[in-house]
């Protein structure tokens, strides 16, 4: 412990050395920008910024790519909560009750309760890398694909959870969603699935067209042909800032968002997208009011953004203790640090402890800028609003188109993003849930591939599920989440009366 | 995109509901990923092969498609759907997809430039010089950030704009 | 003011038509057909850069990435032939028209709609095991997979990637049967081996290196024609008795049909290029040494690399 807080001070005196928190600050600032962009997300950002870590020292460029990585997490959140745009894939479920809460004048409290939340759950991230990395990086290591099967399974039974609406038509738009996660390269085979001979559908559509597409592009289809344009808002200060009451309801779901998102963060893989999905399924699950959610619920802001900021410092522990690469953002930056010759992997910490401790110390002092830095920034963001629809769209389109194309450079998305903005368009006037089509879409290639990994592993047993400790446990909870999820659909007798008052009648 | 035509098919029937129009059109969507699935081998439970999944995934969709139709006898009836603002959101839709085939054609900046004076200028009908003020900085501010700035090789036109 | 638009348009057309005379006169483009941080983008922007310093003009590294280098690839292929984009491929380029021929697919490309420029790096794989598994040389490993036919395991980076081919490779030469279990990069790759999922795996000097020295990774033997500088104690699996050599590179080539004398001012920048003391060095930090070829012989080293894993894919045939 002593030893854990001697090496802290020395990287804090790495961290205040004022280049690097210049740094820090930079990355920080370049990240929530970058973030704010629909379609640059973190793994843009930090590959743009790549080339130009060539010429720095180790420290200062990985604390530079740091700051852009959750600097991006954090922006991604500002364009969902004021223009329904899902700046990057792990925003999505922001999306929905941010957006809402805008409608209704409460872009201010949204957005100040996503910066609180992004920053507590930053912070105790750092603190769980700082104390517990090497213990978790075995931990994660001991994720194979039957464990991640067993994961992913849980993240699709917390559909049940994620939609007010029909059980039917949610689990539709699951489907749909997988289907649509089908398209391109069988990893397993090399089989090209429906891609219709198109090349660039090879690698399947990407999460961020279709989000941008489903949740923005119908928005502005829905909104901008309507007789009398939106309202423009004139935010009062007190309007701005989150109540007593926004503050204690958040209190929970962040900090179950920031143990949750973390958990998940750390396991190899690129599942810390459902991070976001998870902790919003499950904040609606232990509401006392599960209705309120989708109508402008903190909670179901509060929660998801404190998940993907957790999942984002998460995702540094295999790449700091093991040198192995979580996902493609940490890929990048092991790439950053390799180019300077140092060798990430188990040894990293012992030899290069001031690259280690000055990364983590920095990380604090990256959050506390993040905070900084975007609380007085709310005021600014909202007053974007002001500006009458009749300007505010045709650059929202624009933004939209800039920054699908920059995700690959490459029209295909800007098409695909197109052609899911007419999709979630007809969805909605039919009635349906976006947010499943997204849960499905990141989780159907994930979950297909492990699971015929595992198959592979084993030579088509499926017994190999069972005898793996931690992928029992996950099973036997995704088998009690499911039974509590259908539970009401059986067992209708007590509430069957109300429900038929309240609901559609379509939730069977 | 054959979802989208489907639908407006199924919309022009007559005393349809508006919950079974969706219904069928899921069921016609999962017979169109069953069809085009044919091409890859389905392989066993125990070795699942390409096609396995997205049949599997298909045959649900049919299931759930039939059930939405068949619980949808009671929801809003097809006709009374409105759609006020279709007519806009073609317009929109039109505009983009022109765009997005010019991007790579005649550059970013022109592409959107023109974009942004067909909405603001000829949808919106707002005043020409607010028109041309928005379009200008607009693609010029963004191509500097997203161009210069982050490096994104955004296209240029055959003359370099 | 369409007219005027009109105008304008035409002026400026006929501006840049002139501008073009001495090669380069504007920036180049390198379409690198992966992701950031790949094999190919951390040799492709030390590339850029050197080659700015050379020619005078911006090099930007657009990354192209998508079906396993195919998009960068086919974009390159089908780009104007002006010397202004180039591609900076992997030597998964030889293999994809042969995966699509195999599929009866419309290929993407072919490999004569590229034209060689040089090859800036070669590096040869090498077979690591699990530390746990008991065995120390290629006759154990074989020697073991015998004695349990289909109980081993390893691990990809796809079907037909850069890591499944030279396993193919042993697998077909040796006569052995071992589970595949494909990922979706040389990373996951890695960390399905790490956590015991698998019992081996190829992997590159570069992504290895790290896991050996902290004794969580054995190595085996090396596809490589000779021993790796940096692993002395490997052996080849020529001197094995197994004619088998798989080298994973990266190298540069323009759109075919490209003027000859563009094509020599590229080749001579790229010579000048990997012999800059900076470039040299930053490539020697990522464990992967500057190879040079110029284009005669590079075109023929990708034939020779071309007919060998032709042979392979047709060999492993379509799995399932």
């Amino acid at each position: 412990m002593v030893e854990t807080f001697n090496s802290l001070m020395m990287g804090f005196s790495v961290a205040f050395q004022p280049q690097v928190l210049m740094y820090a600050f930079f990355g920080c600032i370049i990240g929530t920008l970058v973030g704010m962009m629909p379609g640059l997300g973190p793994l843009a950002g930090i590959s743009l910024l790549l080339p130009a870590t060539f010429g720095l020292n180790p420290i200062i460029a990985i604390v530079l790519l740091s700051g852009v990585y959750y600097g991006a997490m954090y922006g991604g959140s500002t364009t969902s909560i004021l223009m329904r745009i899902p700046g990057e894939a792990a925003s999505v479920m922001t999306c929905v009750d941010g957006y809402a809460m805008t409608q209704q004048g409460r872009a201010g409290p949204a957005l100040a309760i996503a910066a609180i939340g992004s920053f507590v759950a930053g912070t105790l991230g750092v603190i769980g890398l700082m104390l517990l990395a090497p213990t978790l990086a075995d931990f994660a290591l001991r994720f194979g694909p039957p464990e991640y099967t067993a994961l992913l399974l849980m993240g699709l039974f917390v559909l049940a959870y994620m939609s007010g609406g029909s059980m039917l038509k949610t689990l539709a738009m699951a489907v749909f969603g997988l289907l649509l996660g089908m398209i391109g390269i069988d990893v397993m085979s090399g089989y090209t699935r429906f891609s219709f001979g198109i090349t660039e559908l090879g690698d399947g559509v990407g999460i961020v067209p279709v989000a941008v597409g489903l949740f923005g592009i119908s928005e502005i289809l829905m909104t901008a042909g309507q007789a009398d344009p939106p309202k423009v808002q004139q935010p009062t200060l007190r309007q701005l800032v989150p109540t007593a009451s926004d503050l204690r309801q958040s209190v929970g779901p962040i900090a179950r968002g920031s143990l949750l998102g973390f958990m998940i963060g750390i396991i190899p893989g690129s599942a810390h997208i459902i991070s976001s999905f998870v902790s919003y399924g499950m904040e609606r699950r232990l509401s006392k009011t599960p209705e309120r959610f989708g109508q402008g619920a903190i909670e179901g802001v509060a929660g998801p953004e404190s998940a993907n900021n957790a999942a984002a410092t998460g995702a540094f522990v295999p790449m700091l203790a093991l040198g192995i690469p979580t996902g493609p953002v940490t890929a990048v930056m092991l790439a950053a640090i390799m180019v300077h010759g140092i060798l990430p992997g188990p040894m990293l910490i012992q030899q290069q402890p001031d690259l280690f401790w000055g990364f983590v110390a920095s990380m604090y002092v990256g959050n506390v800028v993040l905070l900084v830095l975007n609380l007085p920034m709310v005021g600014l963001f909202v007053n974007l609003l002001r500006i009458p629809y009749a300007y505010l769209y045709p650059c929202i389109l624009a933004f939209c188109i800039v920054g699908c194309y920059s995700v690959s450079n490459s029209t295909m998305d800007v098409w695909i993003m197109l052609v899911m903005g007419v999709v979630g368009y007809v969805l909605r006037k039919f009635g349906f849930d976006l947010a499943p089509v997204a849960l499905g879409l990141v989780l159907g290639p994930m979950l297909e591939l492990s699971l015929r990994q595992s198959l592979a592993m084993s030579g088509g047993d499926y017994a190999i599920f069972l005898q793996r400790p931690i992928a029992v446990t996950m099973l036997v909870l995704a088998v009690v989440l499911l039974f509590f999820a259908v539970k009401p659909l059986i067992f209708k007798g007590k509430d069957w009366r109300s429900k038929v008052g309240l609901d559609e009648p379509a939730d069977s | 995109m054959t979802e989208t035509t489907l639908q407006v098919q199924a919309a022009e029937t007559r005393g349809l509901r508006s919950d079974q129009a969706s219904g069928l059109t899921l069921l016609a969507l999962a017979g169109l990923v069953g069809w085009l699935n044919r091409e890859f081998p389905v392989g066993t439970l125990a070795d699942p092969g390409p096609g396995y999944v997205p049949l599997l995934l298909a045959v649900g969709l049919g299931v759930i498609g039939v059930l939405v139709a068949a619980f949808g006898v009671r929801s809003m009836p097809l006709r009374t759907l409105a759609w006020p603002e279709a007519t806009r959101a073609l317009v929109i839709m039109a505009a983009c997809v022109v765009a997005t085939f010019a991007l790579e054609r005649i550059g970013y900046r022109i592409t959107i430039a023109a974009l942004l004076v067909f909405f603001v200028g000829v949808v919106e009908r707002k005043a020409w010089w607010v028109t041309a003020l928005v379009a200008g900085v607009f693609s010029l501010a963004s191509y500097h950030v997203v161009g210069v700035m982050l490096k994104v090789p955004l296209p240029r036109g055959p003359w370099g704009f | 003011m369409n007219k005027r638009y009109l105008m304008a348009a035409l002026l400026l057309f006929c501006g840049a038509a002139h501008a073009q005379e001495v090669f380069p006169s504007r920036p180049l483009s390198m379409v690198v057909p992966f992701p950031p941080g790949g094999v190919a983008d951390v040799t492709g922007r030390p590339t850029a850069a050197a080659l700015e310093k050379v020619l005078k003009q911006p090099v930007t590294i657009a990354n192209r990435p998508g079906a396993g280098g195919a998009v960068g690839n086919a974009a390159v292929a089908n780009a104007r032939p002006d010397g202004y984009t180039v591609l900076m491929a992997l030597s998964s380029i030889t293999v994809i028209p042969e995966a699509d021929k195999l599929f009866n697919r419309k290929p993407a490309y072919t490999l004569d709609q590229l034209a060689p420029i040089a090859l800036v790096s070669a590096d040869p794989m090498i077979l690591v095991v699990h530390p746990s598994l008991p065995v120390k040389t290629v006759k154990d490993v074989i020697a073991l997979a015998k004695k349990q036919p289909g109980e081993l395991s390893f691990s990809s980076s796809g079907v037909y990637g850069a890591l499944h081919m030279p396993m193919e490779m042993f697998l077909h030469a040796a006569q052995l049967k071992m589970r595949h279990v494909p990922t979706t990069g040389g990373g996951p790759a890695i960390t399905q081996l790490l956590g015991g999922h698998v019992t081996m795996t190829a992997g590159g000097p570069a992504a290895i290196t790290s896991h050996v020295k902290a004794g969580k990774l054995r190595t085996i033997v090396t596809w490589g024609a000779e021993r790796h500088p940096n692993y002395r104690e490997v052996p080849t699996f020529k001197e094995q008795g197994y004619d088998i050599v798989y080298y994973i590179w990266a190298g540069m080539f323009a759109p075919a049909g490209t003027p000859e004398p563009v094509m020599k001012v590229l080749r001579d920048a790229v010579r000048q290029a990997v012999n800059d003391a900076e470039f040299k060095a930053q490539m020697a930090r990522v464990n992967s040494p500057v190879n040079y070829l110029d284009a005669p012989d590079f075109a023929k080293y990708v034939d020779t690399d071309a007919k060998r894993l032709a042979t392979v894919v047709k060999a492993i045939g379509r799995v399932q």
